[in-house]
């Protein structure tokens, strides 16, 4: 039975994985009305959800190399290289390419994970407000100006970036940048941002050109040769990959990071770490570095959720509420002796994800045959998806308009190459920028900072990025 | 397991529903997640389906003002409100009323403070917000006493940290960023007891259990620590007065004592069913059991009790206490208050 509701957690996990703009989070949220279904037997609901979280991390990369589309917001590293990579024909190597990344970390982080899961108190207790402050800014950094060659256009989608995540209240619950329109009081949702950003531009790309991703032939013929290349990418750039799933492992331990900041800083010490080598036009190893840090985030994230209860990550707030459901209130001390809770996550998250890994070498192996669709045949379905999704928050004109104005501001930043990854991490970290430097100089003074060590090693990283950066100017220009 | 099977198959195939519950809120909300464990038990007992609409926006309000302005004169809808609302209702332009409505059902919660030792020197930092209004000022007047000026302690004394969600302010208490932090009763045992039983925090007070009957705060017979205006009486000689505590009774209780609440238009003909319904799911100790399971155990109050409720917490509000909270709201804390005059009324 436990392998049954795997095998369906898996199932449904890729089907939102593949969804574009979806992931994770949306996927758990449906899952409400089940729960008490597994009343009998609250681990089958653990393996459901875990597998869940499992095979739709792994599954995003696809619409995000084959369409430009990120499957989630986490994705859109991946696809900096990959979808160049699917218009080279190279789709097939591409996501093999990030399957085997993502997979390969997602088992090895996922096994530190729940091995030494108690071990890890300590380092979320050295990641004060500081540390956090300074990760923060090294984000910004590393998307700025290690992963584009303009980085004045990217500084200014970074502040563009941020000033749209700041649109809602601000933390005296007055309306800021509201343009005195109630609904944008919330702020701007993001699946009609991200959509905007990237899917309709990449649509609207396509219905000019009239064609599909793919119109040239494959550099290695044959599905299987693709897919075996990207496994021995994989293996020839260890280092990208290994070097990912750290930074992602470190990244999911902090709440509230989210991950596309670790992709992001993945996927920038991957093209610091291979400066002679061109990005942006379909290298391998920014597929790699950036799918490093994908699966391991979410592994990670688990830690600060089982341990005190406090969720990694946005999908795992809604696993909290799917465990309680289950009678299960993680970082309760109950939860701390339940051995067959642990046994359930691990045997879901790295079982999950090695089955789906064999499931997308599958769909990898005929997704070249979705690149080479013509526009006109996945057009109309993703379109309505998109418009279905964003309807979703009010269902009102008002979800709409958001999602036209965005849709105009990603053609306008694509034409004019304005970064619009650099746009989008703007907008997902503009309220922790925003926070936390309103709590670092609420609470700590420069005599204090200089004293935390790991708080200076940041700042000194920071400096060291900067000084590259201008010094030798990065060749990627995705936008 | 193949009824488990079937419903996953057919997960999001939505039921035919009697009844159209608005919760303001994304479905991953606090209240949204305690709406649903809770609905599933009262369905039960009414024999009619629920069926949650999801009305997020404008900060929680958007729900509250839809209902109040159209929802309502349906009679198949009722709106579930939680204890952000009864502020805004106080500080803010909102377009509900909760004297427009009738109650079926509230919770009333009791609200525990934690501290670490840090705080006995009189300097206090503390996560900010306006659901956090009742426990700074409850700090303040602790700190202030019956002689000295509460503004002027409060901007001396106190840190008001700004921008930490619930999970970050948790973190920074355990890690010691912040020496005070506040739960509810089922959180407090998860987040601050386990701090307690290490020795690097304690329970600082509590603020009591609101008396619908005398207006009074009684004592939470979950916790033996003091409530706020015992340790107050203890700490100063004398029990807390003046318009900054009317203030604080204020804003207190039309949180805690409407922290989740279920309402119908005045007059619905459904009233008394709901009503029934939420009874007979109240005496059923199997339904509690799965309901206090999952969030806790908390003090109920039906029908006409949540009526007078409402009554009682119109008396607190009066043009002095009324005004003391949003102005110290405004200037202090740095809200978008207005003073509604007509509350007063």
């Amino acid at each position: 039975m436990e392998i049954l509701f795997l095998l369906l957690g898996v199932a449904y996990g890729l089907l939102i994985g593949l969804i574009p703009a979806a992931g994770a989070t949306t996927g758990l949220i449906t899952l409400f009305g089940v729960m008490p279904y597994f009343a009998s037997d609250p681990y089958l609901g653990v393996i459901f959800c875990v597998a869940v979280v499992a095979s739709s991390t792994t599954g995003d990369s696809f619409s995000g190399v084959l369409l430009g589309i990120p499957g989630a917001n986490s994705a859109a590293a991946t696809m900096v290289d990959g979808f160049p990579m699917a218009q080279n024909g190279e789709a097939t190597r591409a996501l093999s390419a990030a399957i085997t990344s993502s997979t390969v970390n997602g088992l090895l982080f996922g096994s530190l994970t729940f091995l030494f899961l108690p071990y890890y108190t300590n380092i979320v207790m050295y990641m004060g407000i500081p540390e956090l402050w300074a990760l923060v800014v090294l984000a910004f950094v590393t998307v700025g100006f290690v992963s584009t060659k303009s980085w004045f256009r990217s500084i200014i989608a970074i502040a563009l970036g941020i000033t749209l995540g700041l649109v809602g209240v601000d933390v005296n619950n007055v309306p800021r940048f509201t343009l005195g329109w109630r609904y944008l009081e919330d702020g701007i949702q993001l699946l009609p941002f991200v959509a905007g950003l990237f899917a309709i531009p990449e649509l609207v790309s396509s219905m000019r050109k009239g064609d599909a991703t793919n119109n040239v032939e494959y550099q290695y013929t044959g599905g299987v040769k693709q897919i075996w290349q990207g496994m021995k990418d994989v293996v020839a750039s260890w280092k990208d990959s290994i070097r990912g799933g750290f930074i992602g492992s470190f990244i999911g331990l902090l709440p509230g990071l989210g991950g596309a900041m670790a992709d992001w800083l993945a996927y920038g010490s991957t093209v610091a770490s291979n400066p002679k080598e061109s990005f942006g036009h379909g290298n391998v190893r920014g597929v790699i570095g950036a799918e490093g840090a994908n699966n391991s985030q979410k592994a990670s994230s688990f830690i600060p959720t089982v341990l005190f209860g406090i969720p990694g990550a946005p999908f795992a707030a809604i696993l909290m509420g799917l465990f309680l459901y289950l009678g299960i209130d993680l970082g309760s001390p109950d939860t701390f002796f339940d051995d067959k809770l642990f046994d359930s996550m691990a045997f879901a998250f790295l079982v999950g994800t090695a089955i789906t890994a064999v499931i997308c070498y599958v769909l990898a192996y005929y997704s070249s045959y979705v690149a080479k669709l013509p526009y006109i045949y996945y057009f109309p379905i993703i379109i309505t998806v998109i418009i279905w999704a964003t309807l979703q928050y009010t269902g009102g004109w008002e979800d709409l308009a958001v999602l036209i104005i965005f849709s105009a501001v990603g053609i306008l930043a694509k034409e004019y190459k304005f970064s619009r990854p650099a746009l989008l991490i703007g907008f997902l970290l503009s309220d922790r920028i925003y926070n936390l430097t309103y709590q670092l100089t609420s609470l700590h003074t420069i005599h204090d900072l200089i004293t935390r060590p790991i708080f200076m090693f940041i700042v000194l990283s920071i400096i060291a990025i900067l000084y590259w950066s201008l010094t030798k100017r990065s060749k990627l220009d995705y936008a | 397991m193949l009824r488990m099977l079937i419903a996953l198959l057919f997960m999001t195939t939505v039921a035919k529903a009697d009844y159209n519950l608005i919760v303001p809120q994304k479905p991953s909300g606090g209240t949204s997640v305690w709406s649903q464990i809770v609905v599933q038990e009262w369905e039960k007992h009414l024999g009619e389906k629920i069926n949650l609409i999801y009305k997020p926006g404008a900060r929680d309000q958007l729900g509250p003002n839809k209902f109040q302005e159209e929802l309502r004169f349906d009679n198949e809808t009722i709106l579930v409100s939680h204890g952000g609302n009864g502020i805004s209702y106080l500080m803010e332009p909102v377009q509900y009323n909760y004297l427009d409505w009738e109650s079926i059902g509230q919770m009333n919660l009791n609200i525990i403070i934690g501290a670490n030792e840090t705080v006995k020197s009189g300097e206090v930092s503390m996560a900010a917000g306006s659901g956090m209004t009742p426990e700074i000022m409850a700090i303040t007047l602790l700190l202030t006493g019956p002689n000295q000026d509460p503004i002027e302690v409060f901007n001396k004394n106190i840190t008001w940290v700004k921008g930490m969600k619930g999970s970050e302010r948790r973190l920074a208490f355990i890690r010691g960023d912040l020496n005070a932090t506040r739960e509810n009763p089922a959180a407090y045992k998860k987040h601050v007891m386990p701090l307690i039983e290490k020795g690097v925090a304690y329970t600082w007070f509590h603020h009591g259990l609101l008396d619908v009957n005398t207006g009074n705060h009684i004592k939470d017979p979950n916790f033996t620590e003091p409530t706020f205006e015992e340790l107050y009486e203890k700490t100063w000689n004398v029990a807390p007065s003046g318009d900054f505590y009317d203030a604080y009774k204020l804003v207190k209780s039309w949180r805690d004592a409407l922290q989740k609440a279920f309402w119908v238009n005045k007059g619905n003909p459904n009233k008394q069913k709901l009503v029934d319904a939420l009874n007979k799911m109240i005496a059923d100790p199997e339904s509690m059991a799965n309901i206090e399971k999952k969030v806790g155990k908390y003090e109920w109050r039906t029908g006409n009790d949540g009526d007078k409720a409402v009554k009682t917490l119109k008396s607190f509000i009066t043009p002095t206490a009324l005004k003391t909270l949003t102005d110290f709201g405004n200037q202090q804390l740095g809200f978008n208050t207005v003073y509604k005059k007509q509350l007063t009324e």
